[in-house]
């Protein structure tokens, strides 16, 4: 927590939630239109998902009679809280905008207060599709948790920090130590639950129009207008959390050591390359794997929690 | 009363409260009408919130009274352990009297608001008690007391059997206390706590070992912990809302104190198997309570099981410690009794709140059970609010209350994984905890998502839900006031973090590596939370969205839900059993769900005229320890009864060879 001169963190707050905002559909108009290109079909232009979200932001919303007003504080509270993780990730710089003040538990914390919230609006309406959704995305997490943190708890043993700023700095101090078995397992570990925790195949289908099988869309099945617009947006920057959180904290290389113009600008540029390869990667899994059974997810989000505790063991006995 | 050391808030905050509290006492006793002695004992009570908070950051105040044989029944010495333990106990005693005078269940007969009074009073002497029999007298008060109300006047069948649980546990926990006070007692020679850390040089090996086995089973059973909680689910659904919020909320939490101030404090923690057991006893409490809650549809249960899952939470700070002690490491003993007393206040409020929360709803719907609730929202908006901030709260959640102190809980648990003074095992054993925590977490949000939304959203299940009407303003402010100290707490979490490892660093000489009081020095984290700053920028960025959201928006239209074409119906809705399915199938090893389906159909047609569906889960605990363990002991019963044969001459038999056997043990 050193003192920090002002105008750079105000700056690079701009910068990156201007960056994070901007790119956030994106991401999910690339990764669909290249799911739609692996499965010989044209797909929508990669700039659909900002269309949609203009439209649904002209529309009336259309309320559950039942709905208590919980409906229309969710979207604002998930907003709220994803771009509050936006801010404590160190995305394009090797500092976070809000550096100091909150760890990567806090940035867990608050995504799971989104999805807290969420859960709970998915409710209100008293469809059984939202109380589906709902309880099966609560359900969900209780097995990607674990995994998240143990994963994170191996780089947290490697950087001595919980501090995502100090933890990415000593990633890149590190450069090819980075790449040590322990912390390739941690990240093999965090990138499997990474799927489940931004809904793709194989646990949830994001493309789904089958209520039966919907997860985060069963939610969101009652929301319309400018709900439904907050709420989907929120989902695309989750994207940017997860995976700036993994680019953060396991190849943080290439982001701005300190806050020049020319070393933002580059980090600006890093950071988007890394955040398309992830959705490239997500829209690959999407086109070439079914959805899992429900009963197998255990199985396969298990497996983080092992694999990440397999690589602590090794980060404690096998000598350095 | 002669009293030695004196801070002035503290010292006239205390004897107000004392003061109160026998007026409290008497007009219980006087008055058919309890509302005049819950007032006072809300006046006593917010005392001694006041003297808790004065005792935390400055000097103890020493009371010394009623001796009896040479032993003083009050001997009284509170520091700044103590202080916390007041701090909680007056906050969620001046909301739960405040609640009392509006709830109807409270002052059902002038016994029980004596009963009521001398209960709050006796935990006040658990947490300032400095000499054995002081502390085992008020111990007893408190059992005593606390059964009274879980009893009530007219007790039923049910009702009894349940009560006969906690008060034989209750005797469990008392024995297995003082068997171990004895025999720091004997090592020391002397009663008096200050005296006892003497013991922790003079008492070795096994018998230090035992003494420790000897107050974790003592302690851990009044705290509820895994395998010696049984008595809490089964009191809590029977006492009334703000019996429970007090009983859950601080009187299980003098279970942690006996911990921190005997294991920690005066024995000063002994080799790292301690430590390790009491991670390993907290994380199965914190898995298994949350897992049971996640099985449970009475809404009282659900909160009984989630003390369980708390103090599962405070155990692996509680076990942190103790590793710290074993290892030198003062940083983890910092960080374990800070996370443990942080999460020891944060529960007594927001579990204070829940349950009162749950008094409100049944008072307003006549029902407990989740699957007959539902749309409580609408009629209740209050009560709504204030459950939903303490589901968010004890879901651990920011900025809330919650998720500070398991924010220190996990920063405790991963100091210890890379911790270099610890041996390998053990830093492994502190990665597991930190899974464990993250698993309970996870639970606890599915599971508050759960309570939350079937009581309150959604349409109403039953009429009785559908007749719920809002609670009284008493009722209304007291859950209001615990709603908002979640916040604040949380909030406020930064500068009370720093207090409470100041409180961590004064604890007793037992542990004097720990270093002089330094009541300002934060807690030595390996990273930051600053939940001013993170709360500020939230409400900004929320202020902004809402302002955007809100320019030029249409006003929604309201419609009926989406149901397929056919009207909306509660019975579509999810209920508590469905909605916990997955994690019933998820955890079907542990939960062991049975289920059974009966379905009759109408005479010669496929369509069912009558669905009865039931699901249990196995409690393996009490079906595999609890009942092989009482049938062992009601069979060695039937054994012993062949010794009773009623005949005089036989029994003078038995005194003639009992009295030779310890003549021939007495002459070696």
């Amino acid at each position: 927590m050193t003192p920090e001169p002002l105008l750079p963190g105000v700056m690079l707050t701009v910068i990156q939630l201007g960056f994070g905002l901007a790119v956030a559909p994106l991401l999910q108009g690339v990764m669909k239109r290249f799911k739609a290109r692996l499965q010989y079909r044209r797909g929508a232009s990669i700039w659909q998902p900002y269309w949609d979200l203009a439209k649904w932001w002209a529309k009336t919303p259309v309320e559950s009679e039942t709905a208590s007003p919980l409906t229309a504080a969710a979207p604002i509270i998930v907003l709220t809280a994803t771009i509050v993780a936006v801010l404590l990730i160190p995305i394009v710089a090797l500092r976070a905008p809000l550096d100091g003040h909150g760890d990567l538990l806090v940035v867990l914390g608050v995504l799971a207060l989104a999805r807290f919230v969420l859960a709970l609006a998915a409710l209100d309406s008293g469809s059984a599709f939202g109380g589906m959704g709902s309880s099966r995305e609560v359900a969900i997490a209780t097995l990607v948790e674990p995994g998240v943190l143990l994963s994170l708890a191996v780089v947290v043993a490697g950087a001595g920090t919980t501090d995502l700023g100090r933890i990415a700095s000593h990633g890149v101090a590190a450069g090819s130590a980075a790449l040590a078995p322990p912390l390739l397992l941690a990240a093999i570990a965090f990138g499997i639950v990474a799927i489940a925790e931004t809904g793709h195949e194989p646990v949830d289908n994001p493309d789904t129009h089958l209520e039966l099988t919907m997860i985060h869309e069963g939610m969101l099945l009652e929301a319309s207008g400018r709900q439904l617009a907050l709420l989907t947006y929120a989902a695309q920057l989750k994207l940017v959390v997860v995976a700036g959180l993994f680019a953060a904290v396991f190849l943080p290389m290439g982001a701005a050591a300190d806050l020049t113009v020319a070393g933002v600008a580059l980090g600006l540029g890093v950071a988007f390359v890394k955040l398309m390869a992830a959705a490239l990667a997500l829209g690959m899994l999407d086109a070439g794997m079914a959805k899992l059974r429900i009963m197998a997810l255990p199985g396969l989000l298990g497996l983080s929690s092992l694999l990440a505790l397999t690589a602590l063991a090794a980060q404690l006995w096998l000598p350095a | 009363m002669v009293p030695a050391e004196v801070d002035a808030l503290a010292g006239v905050s205390l004897v107000i409260a004392a003061l109160l509290g026998a007026v409290g006492g008497l007009l219980a006793v006087s008055r058919v009408d309890h509302r005049p002695a819950m007032i006072a004992a809300a006046g006593a009570s917010t005392a001694t919130a006041i003297a808790g908070i004065a005792l935390v950051a400055g000097p103890a105040v020493a009371v010394r009274a009623g001796s009896v044989l040479g032993y003083d029944l009050f001997d009284l010495r509170f520091d700044a352990l103590s202080g916390l333990f007041l701090v909680a106990l007056g906050a969620v005693g001046c909301a739960a009297s405040i609640y009392g005078l509006g709830y109807h269940e409270a002052g059902r007969s002038r016994f029980e608001t004596l009963a009521y009074i001398v209960f709050i009073a006796s935990l006040g002497l658990v947490f300032g008690s400095t000499s054995a029999v002081s502390f085992l007298f008020a111990w007893e008060l408190m059992s005593i007391s606390s059964a009274v109300l879980v009893l009530g006047p007219r007790p039923g069948r049910p009702v009894v059997r349940a009560g006969y649980v906690y008060v034989a546990m209750t005797h469990l926990a008392t024995a297995a206390i003082a068997i171990a006070f004895a025999a720091v007692s004997a090592a020391s020679g002397s009663t008096a706590f200050a005296d006892w850390h003497r013991a922790s040089t003079s008492l070795a090996g096994p018998a230090r070992d035992l003494v420790f086995l000897l107050l974790l089973v003592g302690f851990g059973t009044k705290a509820g912990m895994i395998p010696l909680h049984v008595w809490l689910p089964r009191a809590h659904p029977i006492a009334p809302a703000h019996v429970s919020a007090l009983m859950s909320g601080v009187m299980i939490k003098a279970g942690i104190y006996g911990l921190i101030r005997f294991a920690i404090e005066a024995l000063g923690g002994g080799p790292s198997w301690w430590g390790v057991l009491v991670l390993a006893l907290g994380a199965v409490s914190a898995i298994l309570g949350v897992l049971y809650a996640l099985a449970e549809h009475d809404l009282k249960r659900l909160l009984a099981f989630h003390s369980v899952e708390n103090i599962g939470i405070i155990l692996l700070g509680v076990g942190v410690a103790l590793l710290g002690l074993s290892a030198g490491a003062p940083t983890l003993v910092v960080l374990g009794v800070a996370a443990a007393l942080f999460h020891t206040l944060n529960h007594a409020l927001f579990k204070g709140l829940l349950f009162l929360g749950a008094g409100a709803v049944q008072e307003a719907s006549g029902t407990r059970d989740l699957n007959r609730l539902g749309g409580l929202a609408r009629a209740m908006p209050l009560t709504a609010l204030a459950f939903g901030i303490g589901a968010a709260a004890i879901s651990g959640l920011p900025p809330l209350n919650g998720f500070a102190s398991e924010w220190l809980t996990f920063q405790g648990l991963l100091s210890t994984g890379g911790s270099v003074a610890l041996d390998p095992i053990t830093r492994f054993a502190g990665y597991l905890a930190v899974g464990a925590l993250a698993l309970t977490a996870a639970l606890a949000v599915a599971c508050f998502v759960k309570a939350t939304g079937m009581t309150f959203l959604a349409l109403p299940r039953t009429p009785g839900a559908q007749r719920a009407r809002e609670v009284g303003r008493s009722m209304r402010a007291a859950m209001a006031g615990l709603a908002l100290a979640c916040v604040g707490v949380g909030l406020g979490a930064g500068p009370i973090g720093s207090v409470l490892a100041g409180v961590a660093r004064g604890l007793g000489s037992g542990i004097a590596p720990v270093g002089s009081l330094q009541p300002t020095v934060a807690p030595p984290t390996l990273g930051a939370y600053d939940p001013a700053i993170l709360g500020l920028a939230g409400a900004c960025v929320g202020v902004a969205i809402l302002a955007v959201s809100m320019a030029g928006a249409a006003a929604a239209r309201r419609a009926p839900t989406w149901t397929c074409g056919i009207l909306p119906d509660p019975a579509f809705e999810y209920t508590a059993t469905s909605y916990s399915k997955p994690l019933r199938l998820f955890f079907d090893p542990i939960l062991r769900p049975d289920r059974e389906l009966h379905v009759e159909l109408h005479e010669g047609t496929p369509f069912p005229r009558r669905v009865t569906y039931r699901s249990e889960v196995d409690h393996l605990i009490e079906s595999r320890v609890y009942g092989p363990a009482h049938r062992a002991s009601i069979g060695l019963s039937q054994l012993v009864r062949r010794l009773q044969q009623g005949t005089l001459q036989l029994y003078l038999a038995y005194s003639v060879v009992a009295l030779v056997i310890l003549l021939l043990l007495a002459r070696r």
